[in-house]
C-alpha cells in the first residue's frame, strides 16, 4: 500500500464511521450540560470559594440525582426537559480580581462552551463577568454578589434571585425604626466599610437611608481591605461611639475589626452587619466570643428547617460535604444552581437566548425554595424583587431569626451588650 | 480629636512598627549579605505562623514557650531554601538578578500553593494564650499585651543581632562575606556555608516575628502578602542591608501609617508611607542608613 492508498483508506474509514461518531457526540452533549461557576478558590477569600464549591456540588447532586425534596428539578434524575441530561459544573478561580474573573469567564464561554455562568461572591467580579456574558449572549446568575449597581446596567442576560444591598439595608433600617418605636434610643449610626464596590455601594445606600429616616451618621469610615492593622480606624469609631455600628466587611477585616475593638477596650453598643465576613464561620471561630448579640442581614435562616422540611434535608446533604451548616452565602450559591437548572429544564435547550427567556419566565413560589423568600420572579432588570431579607442575631453560639416578625422565632436582644 | 486618641494611635503605631521592623530585618540581612531579594519572605512569615498554630494545637503549650521551637524550625526552612533553591539560582551565568528574583518568586508560589492544599484556606486563630486578649490600660491609652510582648521581643532580637554581628566570629564572617565574596575564600571562609547560615538567620528572624504575630493575628495561606509588601518598603526606606535602618524604618512606617489613617480617609492610609518612600528614593536613593 502506498501513501496515497493509506490516505484514501483513512478518509474512507472516517467517512464510514462518521455518522456513528456523530450520534455518540450528540448523546454525550445531551448527557452533560456544562455550567461555568466562578468563585475565589484561592487568594484572601479562598475559604468562601471552597464553601461555595461544596454548596454548588450539593446543588448539582440534587439536580442530577433523584431526591424527595420539594425544590425544582430534585424529583427526577437529571433534567427531564432535556432527556434526563445531567448538569456538569466547570469551576474557575478569580482570586477576587475582576480582571482575572473576566479572563476566566471568556475561557469558560469560548473553550468549555458553558451554557450559562454563575458567580462570584465579589460584586466587583460579578460586574466584569456579567459584562462578558452579555457580549456572548450567555445568561449570568449573580448568586451571592449584592451590590445594587449590578442590575442597573441594562444587561439582558443578568439575573439575581437574591436580594441586593438596598433591600438588605432597607430591612436593617426598618428594624431600627421598629426598635425606636418600641422605645429604644437609636439616634446615631456609624458606617465602616471596605474600599471595593461591595463596601462603597453598601455604605452609599446606608448613608442615604440614614439621612431619609433621621439617623445621624457620626462615623463614616472607608478603610483599605486586608490591612495589617485597623487601630486608627477603630480609634475613630471609638471616639464617635455610635448607637449602631454598620460594618460592610469581608472575613479577614471582620476578624481584625473585632480583635482591634477588643484590644482598644471598646464595646460597640450595637452591631448590625452587612453579612459577608459576619456570615462566615471562620469569623465566629476566631472571635465568636466578642460577637454575642451581633445582628446580621441574611438571605437564609437555618431555623426555618422546623417549618420547611426541604431546608433540613438540603442542609444535611451540604453538611455531609462541607462539615458545616448552610449559611447566608452557601444557601444563595446552592439556590442559584437550582434556579438555573430549572430554567434550562423548562427551556428544553442549551441555547443562551432560550435559557434567558426561560429564566425571565421563572415564577417559583417561596415554599419551593430553601430561602425565606416570597417567590422567585425576575423583573425587567433581572432582579428578583420578592427576595425578602431577614435579620439574624448571634445568641448563645448560634444564629436565630429576629426580623421580620412573620419569620422571627425570637425577639431581638437590644442593646446587644445590655 | 483628643490628645488621648492621638496618643493611642501613636502608641499603636510604635508597637506595630516594631513588628514591621522585625519582619523586615531578615529580608534586609539576606539582601545585604548576597544581593538577593527574597520574594518568599511573606511566605516564610506565613509558615512560621502555621508552625506556631500547629504546635499550640498539638502540644497545648503556651505560644510564648513554643517560640524558640518555631524559630528553630524556620532556621532549618531558611537553610533548606538556600541549599535547595537559591544556591542553584546563584549559579546562573546569564542575567543572574532575574533568575534569583524568579527563583524566590517561584518558591513563594509553591509554598503558598502547598499551604492552601495542606492547611486549607480556612482562617486559623490561636484561641487561648497567656497574653491573648489582655490589654494594658495606661490612662485611657490601651496597649494589648501580645503587642507589647511583640515589641519587647523585637527590641531584644535587634540587640541580639547587633551583638551577634559585632562580637562573634560568625558575625565577622558575615560582614566579611558581604564586603567581598571572593576574598573571603582566600582566608578560608566557606562562602556557601555563610550564605546558608545567613538564610537560616534571616528566616529565623521572620520566624520570630511570625511566632509573635500568630498570638494576635489571624492565620491563612495569604497572610504574608500585606506584611511582605510593608517589609519591602521598610527595607528600601531604611537602606538595603542595614539592620539599624530596618529598625528605624519599621518604626517610621508604623507611626506614619497610623497617623495617616487618622488625618486622611483610612482607605488612603498607605499614601503616607509610600509618599515618604518616594521622597527618600528621590533625595537619598540608598535609603536612610544604606551604604550602597
Amino acid at each position: 500500500m502506498n501513501r496515497r492508498e493509506v490516505l484514501l483508506a483513512g478518509a474512507a474509514m472516517s467517512l464510514a464511521s462518521s455518522p456513528l461518531m456523530g450520534t455518540r457526540a450528540f448523546a454525550q452533549a445531551g448527557a452533560e450540560i456544562p455550567i461555568g461557576v466562578i468563585w475565589p478558590l484561592s487568594g484572601p477569600s479562598a475559604q468562601i470559594g471552597v464553601d461555595a464549591k461544596h454548596a454548588l456540588e450539593t446543588a448539582a447532586e440534587i439536580v442530577n440525582g433523584s431526591f424527595d425534596i420539594d425544590v425544582p428539578t430534585a424529583k427526577n434524575a437529571g433534567l427531564a426537559g432535556l432527556g434526563n441530561a445531567r448538569i456538569k459544573l466547570i469551576f474557575a478561580d478569580h482570586q477576587g480580581d475582576p480582571q482575572k474573573g473576566r479572563a476566566e469567564a471568556e475561557r469558560l464561554i469560548t473553550q468549555d462552551k458553558v451554557v450559562a455562568l454563575v458567580g462570584a461572591f465579589h460584586s466587583s467580579v460579578s460586574a466584569t463577568v456579567s459584562a462578558s456574558c452579555e457580549r456572548y449572549g450567555i445568561p449570568y446568575l449573580a448568586a451571592d454578589s449584592s451590590s445594587p449597581s449590578l442590575h442597573r446596567r441594562n444587561l439582558k442576560f443578568f439575573f439575581r434571585a437574591a436580594a441586593h444591598d438596598e433591600m438588605f439595608s432597607g430591612g436593617m433600617f426598618d428594624f431600627l425604626d421598629a426598635q425606636k418605636k418600641a422605645g429604644k434610643k437609636i439616634e446615631t449610626v456609624g458606617l465602616f466599610f471596605e474600599d471595593t464596590i461591595f463596601g462603597t455601594d453598601s455604605s452609599n445606600v446606608q448613608r442615604k437611608l440614614a439621612a431619609d429616616r433621621g439617623y445621624k451618621v457620626v462615623a463614616d469610615i472607608k478603610y483599605r481591605s486586608n490591612s495589617p492593622s485597623l487601630t486608627s480606624e477603630v480609634q475613630q469609631i471609638k471616639s464617635a461611639d455610635p448607637d449602631v455600628l454598620l460594618p460592610s466587611s469581608y472575613t479577614t477585616d471582620s476578624i481584625l475589626l473585632m480583635k482591634t475593638m477588643d484590644e482598644l477596650g471598646y464595646k460597640p453598643k450595637n452591631l448590625v452587619a452587612q453579612a459577608a465576613g459576619f456570615a462566615d464561620k471562620a469569623t465566629f471561630d476566631a472571635v465568636g466570643d466578642k460577637l454575642a448579640g451581633l445582628i446580621s442581614r441574611a438571605s437564609f435562616s437555618i431555623d426555618m428547617a422546623a417549618k420547611r422540611p426541604s431546608v433540613a434535608k438540603v442542609n444535611e446533604m451540604f453538611k455531609a460535604r462541607a462539615n458545616r451548616d448552610l449559611n447566608d452565602n452557601t444557601s444563595r450559591q446552592l439556590t442559584s444552581i437550582l434556579v438555573l437548572a430549572d430554567a434550562i429544564d423548562r427551556a428544553k435547550s442549551t441555547d443562551g437566548e432560550k435559557i434567558r427567556a426561560a429564566l425571565a419566565a421563572t415564577d417559583t413560589p417561596g415554599e419551593k425554595t430553601i430561602m425565606p423568600w416570597k417567590r422567585i420572579k425576575f423583573g425587567e432588570d433581572g432582579q428578583n424583587v420578592d427576595a425578602d431579607p431577614v435579620l439574624i442575631q448571634y445568641i448563645g453560639g448560634k444564629f436565630v431569626t429576629v426580623y421580620p416578625e412573620n419569620v422571627a422565632i425570637a425577639t431581638a436582644k437590644w442593646p446587644m451588650n445590655g | 480629636m483628643t490628645t488621648q486618641a492621638f496618643l493611642q494611635v501613636l502608641a499603636s503605631g510604635i508597637l506595630i512598627g516594631l513588628i514591621y521592623a522585625l519582619i523586615a530585618v531578615g529580608l534586609s540581612l539576606i539582601f545585604g549579605l548576597m544581593d538577593v531579594v527574597n520574594f518568599a519572605h511573606g511566605e516564610f512569615l506565613m509558615l512560621a505562623m502555621y508552625a506556631m498554630f500547629g504546635l499550640v494545637l498539638v502540644t497545648a503549650i503556651d505560644p510564648v514557650l513554643l517560640m524558640p521551637i518555631v524559630v528553630g524550625i524556620m532556621f532549618v526552612v531558611g537553610v533548606s531554601a538556600y541549599a535547595g533553591v537559591i544556591r542553584f539560582a546563584m549559579r546562573a551565568k546569564a542575567n543572574p538578578g532575574m533568575v534569583q528574583i524568579f527563583a524566590t518568586f517561584g518558591l513563594a508560589l509553591v509554598i503558598q500553593g502547598l499551604a492552601q492544599y495542606f492547611f486549607t484556606p480556612d482562617y486559623r486563630n490561636i484561641g487561648n494564650s497567656w497574653l491573648g486578649g489582655k490589654t494594658l490600660n495606661l490612662g485611657g491609652v490601651f496597649l494589648p499585651w501580645p503587642q507589647i510582648y511583640g515589641g519587647v521581643i523585637s527590641l531584644l532580637a535587634f540587640g541580639g543581632l547587633y551583638l551577634l554581628i559585632t562580637r562573634t566570629d560568625f558575625g565577622k564572617a558575615l560582614e566579611a562575606t558581604r564586603e567581598d565574596q571572593g576574598a573571603v575564600a582566600l582566608v578560608g571562609i566557606d562562602r556557601n556555608r555563610v550564605f546558608a547560615l545567613g538564610w537560616g538567620l534571616g528566616a529565623a528572624l521572620v520566624g520570630l516575628s511570625g511566632a509573635v504575630l500568630a498570638v494576635f493575628y489571624y492565620i491563612y495561606p495569604q497572610v504574608g502578602g500585606p506584611f511582605a509588601l510593608i517589609a519591602y518598603v521598610t527595607v528600601a526606606l531604611g537602606g538595603f542591608g542595614s539592620i539599624f535602618g530596618a529598625l528605624v524604618a519599621g518604626l517610621i512606617v508604623g507611626v506614619v501609617e497610623a497617623l495617616t489613617a487618622l488625618i486622611l480617609p483610612p482607605a488612603l492610609k498607605s499614601v503616607g508611607v509610600y509618599s515618604l518612600y518616594l521622597a527618600v528614593l528621590f533625595v537619598r536613593p540608598s535609603g536612610l542608613f544604606g551604604r550602597l
